[in-house]
C-alpha cells in the first residue's frame, strides 16, 4: 500500500511532464485544418438579432466564411480582432453563435465589435453538430454552397495565410 | 555601455548561486564550518542581481531604446511610473522581475537568524539551485539584455494601452512576490527531510513566511479581478481564464498548507500531509510559470509562443518536482505524526485540505483537458464557467460548514457540549432568518445559492459571536475567517442581484431601467495623443442622487486596437456601471448599463483575509 503511495505521488506528475513534453514537441503545421469537402448540412435557425429565419443553405451568402463561436469562450475573445481585421478587408463572415445564451452574445458584440454580417443562433448546437464541430471557435469556408475547408482552433493572420489564402487562391475565389 | 555592465552582472550572479548551491551541498554535514561562507556568498550573489536590476530600472527610466526590449515595451512619452511597469509587461522582463523577487526573498530568508544552521543551509542551497536554473533560462531562451546595434530606434514602440493602469502595473509584481515566495517553505521542507531531524519543529520555522506569501497572492488575485473589472469592460469579477485558474491553484493549495503548517506546529500531527503541501504550493507555482511561457496556452495573458523556452521550463521544473517527490516518497513514513480522533479540531481542518484537493484537480483538469483533447483529437475546445461553478459552490459549502463547527472543537477533540443557549445554534438561526428573509424578498429558487448565502452568514455570525463573547480572540483567525464569509455572501448576492441591459438611446432621450433613469445628453468626438475617442456623456438619476457619467470608446493608431473605457458610479451596495457601444442605423447609441451588487465587497473582503497575516506575524513575534 505504502509503496502504491510512492509510485503515485512520483508517477501522476511524471505522466503529467511527459504529456507536456510531447505536446510541446510535437511538429504541428495547422493539425486543425481540414480540406474535404462536403454540403452545406440543412438547417432551420433564427438570427440572433431581429429572429429572421434562415433555412437551409440558400439563405446564406454561397461563397463565404462562417465563424462558430460563443461569449463564454475566451478563445473567440482572442480571436476576435483578427476576424474584425477581416471585416475591415470587407470580408463576409456569417457568425454561428454556439450554445450560447442570446443575451450574453449580444452584449458580447456590443461590447467588443461586431465581425459579423449576420449571426445565426443555435442554442442547442444543432447544426454545429451536423457541422461536426466538438467546440468553438471553428471557421469554415463555404463555396458554392459547400464547405470546402475549415480550420478549428483560433484563427490569426499566421494561420490564415497560411492555410486558407492558398484554399483561396487555388479555388479562384475573387469576392469572399 | 550600461546594459552590457547590467547583462554581466547578471551571469556572475548566476555563476555566483550555482557556486552557493555546489558549497552547500559538499557541506552539507558541516553547516557550522561552512555557515558564514555560504551565508555570505549568498548575499553577494543577490547584490549582484539587485544591481543589474536597478541598472536595467535605470536604463528603462532613461529611455535607452539600444535595449531591444526597452524600445519594444516602452515609449518616451510614458510617465516613470509606466516605463518602470514596462519593464514586466512581456516574457523577458517579468521573468527578470520573476528571478529577483525570488532572489529578495532568498536574501531575507538569508539573514534571519536560523534555529537550526543545518537545514537552514541546505535550505539556502536548494533556493541558490533554483534561483540559477532560472537565470540559465533567462540568459539562454529569453535575454532581456538584447541591444540594438549599432543604431537604436528614437523612440519605443507604443506599449498595449489596457496595461497603462496602476491597478494592472501592481498585479504581476504582487502576484510574482506571493509565488516565489513558496519557494521557502518549499526549500525548508526538502532541507529539512534530507536532514531527517524529525524531533525539530521545522513549522514555526517558517510560518510567517508563508504566511506572507499567501497575502501576496491573495492581494495579487484581487488586484487583477479588479483590473479586469473595470477596465476590459465586461463588468465581471472572475473570468474561469485558464491562467485565471493557474494562479487559483496555488492559492488553494497554499491555504490549505498554512492551515495544515498551524496543525502541526502546535500539534505535531499531520506532518507529512504538511510537507506535501509545501511541495505542492511551489510546483504548481511553477506550473504556473510553465504553462503561461511555454505559451501552451491562448490567453489574455499569455505570453509569446518559443518552443524552445517551454520545453527547457518544462525538463527544469519537471527535474525539481520529481526529485523533490522522489525524496519526500523515501522519508514519509518516518515522520510520526501523532494519529488524531476522528472528532477533533485536526481531522476537520484535513477533511478541508481533502476538500481544497479536490479543487485543485478539478481546476487541473479545467485547464488541461483541452490540451489533452486537442493532443488527441486535433480540436480546441474551451472549458468554461459552468463547469468550475458546478465543483466550486457545493464544495466550498462543505468546506464552510466544517469550518463552522470546527470553531466547536478543541485541537484533541471533544466537541465541547452544544447546548440550546450555545452561540451556534444562535448563528443557526440569525443566518436562517436572514437566508429565509432574502428567499422572501428576492424569490430565490436557486436552491445552491440559497445554502451558499446560508453558511456564509452562518460563518459572519459565528465569528461576531467569537468577537464580541469569548475571552480569547484570535485576531488573525477572525480576520480571514470572517473575510471569507463576507467573501461568500457578496459573491452569492452578487450573481443574485445583478442584472443589465443593453438600451438604445437618442440625444437627449431618457429610458428608465429599474428605477433608474438615464438620460443621453451628447456624444463628443475627441482626439487623445495616440488614440480617437467617443464618448458619452449620461446624466444618471437613480432617485437620490443625480450625476454624470462618461463612458468611453477609445480605437488606438498603432495596433488599431479597440478600447472600451467603463464609467462607474459607486454606492455603498451597488456599482452602476456604463459602457459605450456602437452606433445603430437610426442614430441612436447603445449603452449597456449593468448594476454589480456588493462587487466592492469581494475585493475588500480578500483585503481582510490578506491582512490577517500582519497579526499572524506580530503573534509569532510576541510568542518567540
Amino acid at each position: 500500500m505504502k509503496n502504491i503511495f510512492k509510485l503515485f505521488i512520483i508517477l501522476v506528475p511524471a505522466t503529467f511532464f511527459i504529456f507536456f513534453y510531447f505536446y510541446l514537441s510535437e511538429e504541428k503545421i495547422y493539425p486543425g485544418f481540414q480540406t474535404d469537402e462536403f454540403a452545406f448540412p440543412s438547417f432551420y435557425l433564427e438570427t440572433l438579432d431581429d429572429e429572421k429565419i434562415f433555412l437551409n443553405e440558400q439563405d446564406l451568402p454561397s461563397t463565404g466564411l462562417l465563424n462558430v463561436w460563443a461569449s463564454w469562450c475566451i478563445t473567440c475573445l482572442v480571436e476576435h480582432p483578427f476576424l474584425m481585421n477581416l471585416k475591415g478587408k470587407d470580408i463576409k463572415i456569417i457568425g454561428l453563435n454556439y450554445k450560447d445564451e442570446r443575451f450574453n452574445a449580444q452584449n458580447w458584440l456590443n461590447k467588443y465589435g461586431d465581425p459579423y454580417s449576420e449571426v445565426l443562433y443555435d442554442p442547442k448546437g444543432s447544426l454545429a453538430l451536423d457541422l461536426g464541430v466538438t467546440g468553438a471557435p471553428e471557421t469554415f469556408l463555404i463555396h458554392n454552397g459547400k464547405i470546402i475547408a475549415h480550420y478549428s482552433g483560433e484563427v490569426n493572420e499566421r494561420v490564415w495565410t497560411e492555410t486558407f489564402l492558398p484554399i483561396i487562391n487555388k479555388n479562384n475565389i475573387k469576392n469572399l | 555601455m550600461l546594459i552590457n555592465l547590467s547583462h554581466y552582472m547578471s551571469i556572475l550572479s548566476g555563476a555566483s548561486f550555482l557556486l552557493c548551491a555546489c558549497l552547500s551541498f559538499l557541506f552539507i554535514k558541516q553547516a557550522d564550518a561552512s555557515k558564514s561562507l555560504i551565508k555570505n556568498i549568498f548575499s553577494n550573489s543577490c547584490y549582484l542581481l539587485f544591481i543589474s536590476f536597478g541598472i536595467y530600472v535605470y536604463l528603462a527610466i532613461s529611455d535607452d531604446f539600444s535595449v531591444e526590449y526597452i524600445a519594444n515595451h516602452s515609449n518616451s512619452n510614458l510617465p516613470v511610473f509606466y516605463k518602470i511597469s514596462s519593464i514586466w509587461s512581456a516574457h523577458e522582463g517579468s521573468m527578470f522581475v520573476w528571478i529577483l523577487f525570488l532572489a529578495i526573498w532568498g536574501y531575507f530568508f538569508n539573514l534571519h537568524k536560523p534555529s537550526n544552521d543545518q537545514i537552514k543551509m541546505t535550505s539556502i542551497g536548494i533556493i541558490s539551485l533554483i534561483l540559477f536554473g532560472f537565470m540559465v533560462f533567462l540568459l539562454l531562451t529569453s535575454s532581456p539584455f538584447t541591444q540594438i546595434l549599432p543604431l537604436a530606434p528614437e523612440n519605443g514602440a507604443d506599449i498595449n494601452p489596457v496595461l497603462q493602469d496602476p491597478a494592472l502595473a501592481m498585479h504581476p509584481p504582487t502576484l510574482y512576490l506571493g509565488y516565489v515566495g513558496f519557494v521557502i517553505p518549499f526549500a525548508y521542507s526538502i532541507s529539512f527531510l534530507i536532514h531527517e531531524e524529525y524531533s525539530y519543529s521545522w513549522e514555526r520555522a517558517i510560518r510567517s513566511w508563508s504566511v506572507i506569501a499567501w497575502s501576496f497572492l491573495t492581494i495579487g488575485i484581487a488586484l487583477g479581478s479588479w483590473w479586469a473589472y473595470y477596465e476590459l469592460g465586461w463588468g465581471g469579477y472572475w473570468f474561469w481564464d485558464p491562467v485565471e485558474n493557474v494562479a487559483l491553484m496555488p492559492w488553494l493549495a497554499a491555504t490549505a498548507f498554512i492551515h495544515s503548517l498551524k496543525v502541526s506546529a502546535d500539534t505535531r500531527a499531520h506532518r507529512s500531509w504538511t510537507i506535501l503541501l509545501a511541495l505542492l504550493v511551489f510546483s504548481l507555482s511553477l506550473f504556473g510559470a510553465f504553462i503561461v511561457r511555454s505559451g501552451i496556452i491562448d490567453s489574455v495573458h499569455s505570453f509569446a509562443n518559443d518552443p524552445e523556452r517551454g520545453l527547457y521550463l518544462l525538463a527544469f521544473c519537471s527535474i525539481i518536482v520529481l526529485s523533490s517527490l522522489f525524496i519526500y516518497a523515501n522519508k514519509y513514513e518516518k515522520l510520526s505524526s501523532k494519529k488524531s480522533t476522528l472528532i477533533s479540531k485536526q481531522s476537520f481542518i484535513s477533511i478541508n485540505n481533502i476538500l481544497f484537493i479536490t479543487l485543485i484537480f478539478s481546476t487541473m483538469l479545467g485547464v488541461l483537458y483541452p490540451l489533452i483533447f486537442e493532443y488527441l483529437y486535433n480540436e480546441k475546445i474551451s472549458v468554461g464557467a459552468p463547469f468550475y461553478n458546478s465543483i466550486y459552490i457545493p464544495i466550498t459549502i462543505i468546506a464552510a460548514v466544517f469550518l463552522v463547527f470546527s470553531i466547536e472543537i478543541n485541537w484533541n477533540g471533544s466537541l465541547s457540549k452544544i447546548k440550546l443557549l450555545h452561540p451556534l445554534s444562535f448563528s443557526i438561526i440569525f443566518a436562517f432568518v436572514i437566508t429565509l428573509y432574502l428567499y422572501q424578498e428576492f424569490e430565490i429558487k436557486n436552491i445552491l445559492l440559497l445554502i451558499s448565502l446560508f453558511v456564509g452568514y452562518l460563518i459572519i455570525i459565528r465569528y461576531l459571536f467569537v468577537l464580541f463573547m469569548s475571552k480569547y480572540i484570535n485576531i488573525a483567525s477572525f480576520c480571514a475567517h470572517f473575510g471569507l464569509g463576507v467573501l461568500i455572501v457578496a459573491i452569492s448576492l452578487n450573481s443574485l442581484l445583478s442584472s443589465e441591459r443593453v438600451l438604445n438611446l437618442n440625444i437627449n432621450e431618457t429610458k428608465t431601467y429599474k428605477g433608474i433613469n438615464i438620460t443621453l445628453e451628447q456624444i463628443k468626438v475627441l482626439n487623445g495623443s495616440n488614440y480617437d475617442s467617443i464618448k458619452g456623456f449620461l446624466k444618471v438619476n437613480d432617485g437620490a442622487n443625480q450625476y454624470i457619467l462618461e463612458p468611453e470608446k477609445r480605437r488606438y493608431f498603432v495596433r488599431g486596437q479597440i478600447t472600451t473605457e467603463t464609467d462607474i458610479k459607486v454606492t455603498p451596495i451597488k456599482d452602476i456601471y456604463v459602457t459605450l457601444g456602437d452606433q445603430l442605423d437610426d442614430g441612436s447609441w447603445i449603452v449597456n448599463i449593468q448594476l454589480n451588487y456588493f462587487i466592492r465587497y469581494i475585493w475588500a473582503s480578500m483585503i481582510m483575509m490578506a491582512l490577517a497575516s500582519l497579526f499572524i506575524i506580530s503573534n509569532t513575534r510576541r510568542q518567540s
